[in-house]
């Protein structure tokens, strides 16, 4: 059978279920590589230039793994956008041809494009021109392009109405572990929540436990409860999005700026943002969300900013400084009231 | 009504006269300074490119000199530049400025969108009279480009250093104040000649070097710190397609009938980026292949965490051409001196080269 190897990395906490879902279809087999380790960061990381933002380090890393786990083919869309007149930030587009030009020895990349604005003749051709390589029946494609789609959805509705984590709905769905050797081995701490914390950030930042340092683990173990963008329902991201910019401009910066606006307007205690050096599409918007909580009755904001050189030890104590500072601001408003 | 623009090379000396001719007072931001820098940089996010810094503090010295209303570029592209206009204007509100911020969709509505940005400006001048301020806007915007381009050769092998630069100086004034066809032709046929004239090296048989890029650090000499004039310094003769006259010959005009002058260059790209990737990612790329043999050796200049630039410099060493890149990364921090020792290191390196050639009967 077909080895397709998908990276565990950028888009694939968004669209892993949709993905499987359609390559089963056609009968091939999905190899996913193992969660962020640092020795596949190390290893992305000196492919690219220093200045490449880390979830791209992190993404030729995998690459390179499933490269030594000899796949047949490595899957790396470039998706330009999934909205109208959105576009989206240039390294996923290039994506495929980063992946073709660092990675020495590079399986063959399939690499559909994706152009919503293009209309949809483009899109099922290039969804046609990727199953080709599995299989010539037209049919067979488009059933497993179907299933796929409401593989997707179902997986959305658990994220947005069933509220669940992102990594147990992907768990949910697809039947894969998704416990990396990164988090701890027990089961989630269930202390009693007494503050509750906005998380922002890009999926593969805020899921990638290895990335983020624990981020989320460490939040609960502090006994703070963190919400993320995947909790919020569209319609709630969208207003957001009104609130601060008007209208969409990013794809895949939706889940900054939509979670920003709803959770800075939510009873939430406070929002920590999670951005990676160099992101493009973040140094902006983290700024406008960052200006809109300093206004009205300003909402505790605290934006950190994550490199393959970030010490544990920082983070931590920025962490443990941000929610005592909530705690206290809490007792001090139920104080007042 | 008292509008201003930040600046990007020489446009402003275009644009003031189509201003003066509509009747619209114009205020030109001082010119591009460590201040403006600073001030931009100040209060820009930190990791935000170099452009948006720089014209920030155009803006912020525009409206200390009074201006009202600022223009500014925009709409929905494929890098952070589109949305600029949004959030400087945010930033500016908020650092209790008043003013009001007029943003055209260049990308969109074309040269039927300047059009209408200046009946805007202008109080609704009749149309025609818009027409023609443009038509001699843009006439003067490509005399001035054409008497750079003389500019890059002379420099090179011009005997007494600094000439060259001097005579664009005064022929920028004399633009400046050309207020018909006549004079502006006259001003580019006299100053074309005065190049000619300046005393050159016989013996001068300069490197050449591409200049290749971000779009606006490519046309704003104060962003990379004068690399066409210290390179002609070093007897480097300069080329570059980035122009404003090109590219709004092109982008402005000829884009809405089909045709690209990029088409070349993006087809060279194919081997090695097979996709637009925004900003100038696929010219840069396309650019290195397609001058190979022609340039002895490329200035890649990018805007520190410039995202098309970044995916760029990744690809360059797959390019299977023979061409040195020397990539210079702009942003506030960038030091000359630094600058000057990895040009003069890039240019010794590219006469080696050359002499090696000659030695090998390959050239001349």
């Amino acid at each position: 059978m077909t080895r397709v190897g998908i990276p565990r990395a950028l888009l694939y906490y968004q669209y892993y279920p949709m993905w499987k879902t359609f390559f089963d279809g056609l009968g091939a087999n999905i190899i996913v590589s193992s969660p962020t380790s640092k020795k596949a960061l190390a290893a992305g990381a000196a492919r690219v230039v220093a200045e490449t933002c880390l979830p791209v380090k992190a993404f030729c890393g995998h690459v390179l793994e499933l490269r030594d786990m000899r796949c047949d083919y490595v899957f790396v869309p470039s998706i330009r956008s999934i909205d109208t007149s959105a576009y989206n930030c240039s390294k996923f587009l290039g994506l495929p041809d980063i992946v073709k030009a660092v990675i020495p020895d590079c399986p063959p990349v399939i690499e559909p494009d994706i152009d919503i604005n293009k209309g949809k003749k483009e899109l099922f051709t290039s969804i046609y021109a990727t199953a080709r390589k599995f299989t010539w029946n037209p049919l067979r494609v488009k059933e497993a392009a179907e299933a796929a789609w409401q593989v997707h959805e179902n997986y959305q509705r658990l994220l947005r109405f069933g509220k669940m984590a992102l990594p147990e709905a992907l768990e949910a769905i697809t039947g894969d572990s998704q416990r990396g050797p990164h988090d701890s081995k027990e089961a989630r701490p269930s202390t009693e929540f007494n503050a509750t914390v906005a998380v922002i950030g890009h999926p593969y930042m805020v899921y990638d436990s290895y990335i983020n340092h624990k981020l989320i683990e460490r939040l609960q173990n502090l006994g703070v409860r963190a919400l993320t963008a995947e909790m919020a329902t569209t319609e709630e991201l969208d207003a957001g999005i009104q609130r601060l910019i008007g209208k969409a401009y990013w794809t895949y910066e939706d889940e900054i700026t939509g979670a920003g606006g709803h959770y800075l307007a939510s009873d939430v205690d406070g929002v920590i943002s999670i951005t990676a050096f160099g992101c493009g599409p973040d140094s902006v918007m983290i700024d406008v969300i960052q200006r809109s909580s300093k206004k009205g009755d300003g909402k505790p904001f605290m934006s950190l900013t994550i490199d393959e050189h970030t010490a544990e030890a920082g983070l931590v104590t920025r962490l443990e400084a941000f929610t005592d500072m909530l705690r206290r601001r809490k007792r001090r408003l139920a104080a007042v009231n | 009504m008292r509008v201003s623009l930040p600046h990007m090379g020489n446009i402003h000396i275009p644009l003031k006269t189509a201003f003066q001719e509509l009747g619209v007072e114009m205020v030109v931001p001082p010119p591009n300074s460590r201040r403006t820098l600073s001030l931009g940089a100040k209060y820009s996010p930190e990791s935000v490119c170099i452009p948006f810094k720089i014209t920030l503090g155009n803006f912020i010295e525009a409206l200390e000199m009074g201006a009202d209303t600022l223009v500014m570029a925009a709409g929905p592209g494929l890098c952070r530049f589109g949305y600029y206009a949004k959030l400087q204007e945010q930033v500016l509100k908020d650092m209790g400025y008043d003013f009001q911020m007029i943003t055209t969709e260049l990308f969109e509505s074309k040269i039927v969108g300047v059009a209408k940005l200046l009946k805007r400006l202008s109080n609704n001048a009749p149309m025609p009279k818009i027409v023609g301020t443009l038509r001699f806007g843009l006439a003067k915007l490509g005399a001035m480009d054409e008497v750079e381009r003389v500019v890059h050769q002379v420099r090179a092998v011009e005997l007494e250093k600094g000439t060259a630069t001097s005579v664009f100086r005064e022929c920028l004034v004399a633009m400046e104040a050309a207020s018909d066809y006549a004079a502006l032709n006259c001003v580019k046929a006299s100053y074309i000649q005065k190049l000619r004239d300046v005393a050159a090296d016989p013996e001068g048989n300069p490197v050449k070097v591409g200049i290749i890029g971000e779009f606006y650090v490519v046309l704003e000499p104060f962003s990379n710190m004068d690399v066409e004039v210290e390179l002609g310094k070093m007897g480097v003769e300069v080329h570059r397609t980035t122009f404003v006259s090109e590219w709004t010959k092109f982008s402005l005009f000829l884009n809405a009938f089909g045709m690209s002058e990029k088409e070349k260059i993006h087809q060279a790209a194919l081997p090695y980026l097979a996709r637009d990737v925004g900003g100038d990612g696929w010219e840069t790329i396309g650019e290195i292949v397609l001058h190979t043999g022609q340039y002895d050796g490329m200035v890649h200049l990018a805007p520190f965490t410039c995202m098309p630039e970044v995916i760029a410099q990744n690809i360059m060493p797959s390019i299977k051409e023979d061409m040195p890149v020397l990539t210079l990364i702009c942003d506030e921090q960038m030091g000359k001196a630094g600058m000057m020792t990895r040009l003069e290191a890039f240019v010794d390196l590219l006469r080696r080269r050359r002499n090696a050639r000659v030695a090998a009967g390959r050239l001349r």
